[in-house]
């Protein structure tokens, strides 16, 4: 596993790993239970973990360098969770990415991942364009993005 | 086996099997599909079952998602690529899709029932 700073004080996880397909199972697995000892709707802990999990995987499968980083917040006295990715990225995804989300964060979140599936059904290129619609839906959370001039993606979701 | 001839799938993350049922098919999947290409083992797989369904003029595919842990994004492509092929079809064609969900299981609650919107009349969630 990936190195893991953990403090049960201020409600936060950080985990950092070199980007390995395998490790989002795992990652994933571990949120679940760090979130079962932080919060009690057990539901909410399912959609964040499936958050995270998305956001995971596209850093694995986009991120262009070893620097892959996710931080998990608590706020203890509301339960508001929020998520952070960030990992570094090429011009030409950041392009894409600039574009896909442009596209997914406005308008009603199930029309809009209704209209992603859609269209991913007749997508060949192996891209489903799909997992960051399907969170904002799924979640109900706020997306952000921002990404630095070194070209580092921060992607992150806050769910209430 | 089934009457369509479809091979279960199987390893040590997912298991997917189909049986016959009145007039069809049921096919029920378990454990997790996460890897990274999905498509990779489900497009041929649902690409078996609308061929065969067509071929033998059968009506109805019962989906049970019911022991699936998790599904990613991907894969939920290759259930709409294939619930989309529907609409290709057909009236004699044409066969429904029911979708068996879970309710304890957080995700299958919010995503499946999104699926029913892809195809009107094509496919029932129960
Ligand atoms: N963390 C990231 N870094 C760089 N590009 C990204 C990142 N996340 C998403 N993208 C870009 O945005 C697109 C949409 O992402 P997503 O909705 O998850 O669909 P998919 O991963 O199936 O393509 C991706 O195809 C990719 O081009
Ligand atoms: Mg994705």
């Amino acid at each position: 596993m990936p190195d893991i700073i953990a403090n049960d004080r201020e409600g936060y996880i950080e985990l950092k790993f070199g980007p390995r397909w395998k490790y989002i199972a795992c990652v994933r697995g571990f949120i679940q239970n760090f979130l079962a000892i932080s919060i009690v709707d057990q539901t909410k802990a399912d959609k964040i973990a499936l958050a995270a999990s998305e956001l995971l995987e596209n850093a694995v499968k986009y991120a262009s360098r070893d620097d892959t980083h996710i931080l998990i917040r608590v706020a203890p006295a509301t339960e508001k969770i929020s998520i952070l990715v960030e990992n570094s990225a090429t011009p030409q995804s950041i392009t894409t990415l600039r574009e896909v989300f442009q596209k997914i964060i406005k308008g009603d979140p199930l029309q809009v991942y209704v209209a992603q599936m859609k269209e991913a059904a007749v997508r060949n290129d192996g891209k489903s364009y799909l997992g960051l619609a399907r969170i904002r839906y799924e979640t109900g959370g706020e997306l952000t993005l921002n990404i630095t001039e070194s070209n580092v993606v921060k992607l992150a979701i806050d769910i209430e | 086996m089934n009457q369509l001839n479809i091979q279960p799938i199987s390893d040590d993350r997912i298991k997917i099997e189909a049986a016959d049922i009145p007039d069809g098919l049921g096919v029920t999947f378990a454990g997790d599909i996460d890897m990274e290409d999905p498509g990779i083992i489900l497009d041929p797989f649902f690409d078996r079952i609308h061929q065969g369904m067509i071929s033998k003029k059968l009506k109805e595919v019962k989906a049970d998602f019911t022991g699936l842990n998790f599904l990613n994004s991907s894969g939920i492509k290759s259930v709409a690529k294939w619930i989309m092929r529907l609409s290709d079809l057909s009236t004699d064609a044409k066969y429904r899709i029911t979708i068996v969900h879970s309710k304890d299981i957080t995700w299958q609650v919010t995503s499946l029932p999104t699926l029913t919107f892809l195809v009107p009349g094509g496919v029932k969630i129960e």
